[in-house]
């Protein structure tokens, strides 16, 4: 922690950085993002292996953007972010230093994005056993089944968009669902509508998503959202081979045509 | 104001006989994800209790999440027009929290002062609070700094508070009372008593009076934009928050048949201000944030007399990450 905190420090002190989101502690000892932007904050910064939240969202913040140089810490979830953001040419115009601290609790800066690229290689998250075991007893439903249990979830969602706004690849300037010229999707919070966010949002983060599990994480009804996109990508997976948040030159799947790609879904 | 006793043993009856009047009865139930949310029930055994506060407050009750006003259809001579407002329920809230007891009577002056608004008016008297004192409270609880505690009687028509293996009963209006009518041989009489030793004390943040006249200054306060750097522009404490009464009209249909709704809203998301022509008068998080802080302490004191934060700590509870309303505050009326 100490070493973490010298390090920001001395970043801040030099120039490096003009800003560091990292995470303290809050309420219930739960972590919680922060953002030090003076010497006089340093000692709030901790890093513990709590420190789930997915800070990489925060960089389209137009606070941040205005800050310019800034240190991000970076757990795997935030790693993968920033390597999938980059793929899609989103931090142009921020000048990162990332973070991060490895299983051997060793401080990392690291020195480039092709050293980004590397660490997770070597540390690729698996989905959790919870969520394996989930996936599979969905994939096991029929189709009626499935199209109950999605439907009874989404009939207690409120819409407060809680989902959208914690993931870093939902960085559209204009959502779908604000658009009402036409109205695509109903503004009101009812189960058909529901459905249709949820899948509309599904369908635009298919081989994007990290599958980091913030959105279903933070959904305030409980909503297990985050295994739409897990299960798209385990489908991208298969069909393309293509994984998301491993580099950050290579389009996504969807977004990019290999002459070998398999088409045996044209008919 | 009227005080009882009922046996911890007779409760399932007085539920019994609540449901047996066809009433609407909701009350704290846990669903699957192991979070508690008022919902409608239909027996005891359903109602969830063990829990400290319920994910949401009960202003749906009064305030629905979405809200039928009224519906239309062209017909050949005119217009068909379904009145919704006959169909609303006579209800009963059971489990409530004092805190959310008391956010009733700000949401009724924000609907009834001026111009009152029939459907919320007639939702109003149509519901009953029973109330059940905290015997237990979390971090995120700060009701004491607000002037309130586990224990107020404010804004509930019955307070519940558990004292061994029997319910103090406090019968504060008539509407409570004719409950308690109707189930009169579970009620004994009993002196008013202290409800002290059985109530949670959570720690009090702040002195309110304190706090009301600092933040009438703390509009440009430069620490606005560090405590909203966390906030992710998501409508989750409003919709959480039993005070927050931001809606939306929308009519879904075509030109032959419709429905006008009422939808929750949030000054938290940016489409909340934004005007047609692109421009947004609140442009950042950051003001965003200040208006719903601001909100709670000093616009709704100036406009109805009543601070409108009643220290549930449910935004604090739900939020993607964590903001923390009452260090919020703290810090904004710091010295700059």
């Amino acid at each position: 922690m100490e070493q973490l905190q010298n390090k920001v420090a001395e970043l801040l002190e030099k120039g490096t950085i003009s800003l560091m989101i990292g995470f303290q502690t809050g309420l219930c000892n739960d972590p919680v993002p922060c953002f030090i932007e003076s010497a006089s904050q340093i000692s709030q910064l901790i890093y513990n292996s709590h420190c789930k939240h997915n800070l990489a969202v925060y960089l389209h913040k137009p606070e941040v953007k205005q800050a310019k140089k800034v240190g991000i810490f970076g757990n795997i979830a935030t790693l993968r972010s920033i390597l999938q953001l980059l793929s899609e040419n989103q931090l142009w115009d921020l000048e990162l230093t990332i973070i991060t601290i490895n299983a051997s609790q060793e401080l990392i800066v690291f020195d480039s994005i092709a050293s980004v690229e590397q660490y997770i290689q070597t540390n690729f998250p698996e989905l959790t056993d919870e969520e394996k075991e989930l996936i599979e007893k969905i994939n096991a439903m029929s189709r009626q089944e499935r199209w109950t249990y999605w439907k009874d979830l989404f009939s207690t969602c409120i819409k407060c968009y809680a989902c959208r706004a914690v993931c870093p690849m939902c960085y559209c300037t204009q959502c779908t669902v604000e658009c009402n010229q036409p109205q695509w999707i109903k503004v009101s919070s009812e189960t058909s509508g529901n459905f249709e966010w949820h899948t509309m949002r599904a369908m635009h983060l298919a081989g994007r998503c990290i599958n980091c599990g913030e959105c279903g994480r933070i959904c305030p009804v409980g909503i297990p959202v985050h295994l739409l996109t897990a299960k798209m990508n385990l489908d991208i997976k298969k069909e393309f081979g293509a994984r998301s948040g491993i580099s950050s030159s290579n389009g996504y799947a969807l977004n990019t045509f290999n002459p070998n790609d398999k088409d045996g879904f044209i008919k | 104001m009227e005080t009882k006793l009922l046996k911890s043993s007779d409760v399932p009856t007085l539920f019994d006989n609540l449901i047996k009047s066809g009433k609407v009865i909701i009350a704290p139930v846990t669903r699957q994800s192991g979070k508690v949310f008022f919902e409608r029930v239909y027996s005891y055994d359903q109602v969830e209790k063990d829990y400290i506060q319920t994910q949401f407050s009960a202003k749906s009750v009064v305030f629905p999440k979405v809200e039928e006003l009224f519906a239309f259809r062209k017909t050949d001579d005119g217009v068909d027009i379904k009145d919704t407002l006959s169909s609303i329920p006579e209800t009963v809230v059971w489990g409530i929290r004092p805190c959310d007891s008391s956010a009733f009577n700000y949401i009724s002056e924000f609907f009834l002062r001026e111009n009152p608004d029939a459907y919320f008016a007639k939702r109003k008297e149509l519901t009953t609070l029973i109330a059940i004192g905290c015997a237990k409270s979390d971090d995120a609880c700060f009701c004491t700094s607000v002037d309130l505690n586990p224990g107020s009687t404010a804004g509930s028509d019955i307070l519940l508070t558990q004292m061994g293996d029997s319910f103090y009963v406090e019968v504060v209006t008539e509407k409570g009372n004719s409950i308690v009518s109707e189930s009169a041989s579970l009620f004994t009489a009993t002196p008013e008593k202290s409800k002290d030793n059985y109530l949670a004390k959570p720690t009090t943040k702040f002195s309110v009076d304190e706090i009301a006249k600092k933040i009438k200054t703390a509009y440009n306060n430069t620490q606005w934009k560090h405590e909203s750097m966390g906030c992710y522009s998501c409508g989750a404490c409003a919709f959480a928050c039993p005070t927050c009464t931001c809606f939306d009209i929308q009519d879904e249909g075509n030109s032959e048949e419709g429905v006008r709704k009422r939808c929750w809203d949030a000054c938290g998301l940016s489409l909340f201000t934004k005007h047609n022509s692109g421009h947004n008068p609140r442009k950042n998080q950051t003001e965003r944030r200040r208006q719903r802080l601001m909100h709670k302490f000093k616009y709704s004191v100036e406009n109805l007399g009543i601070i409108s934060c009643v220290g549930c700590g449910r935004c604090i509870r739900v939020c993607p990450a964590h903001l923390n309303i009452f260090e919020n505050i703290l810090n904004v009326t710091k010295e700059d």
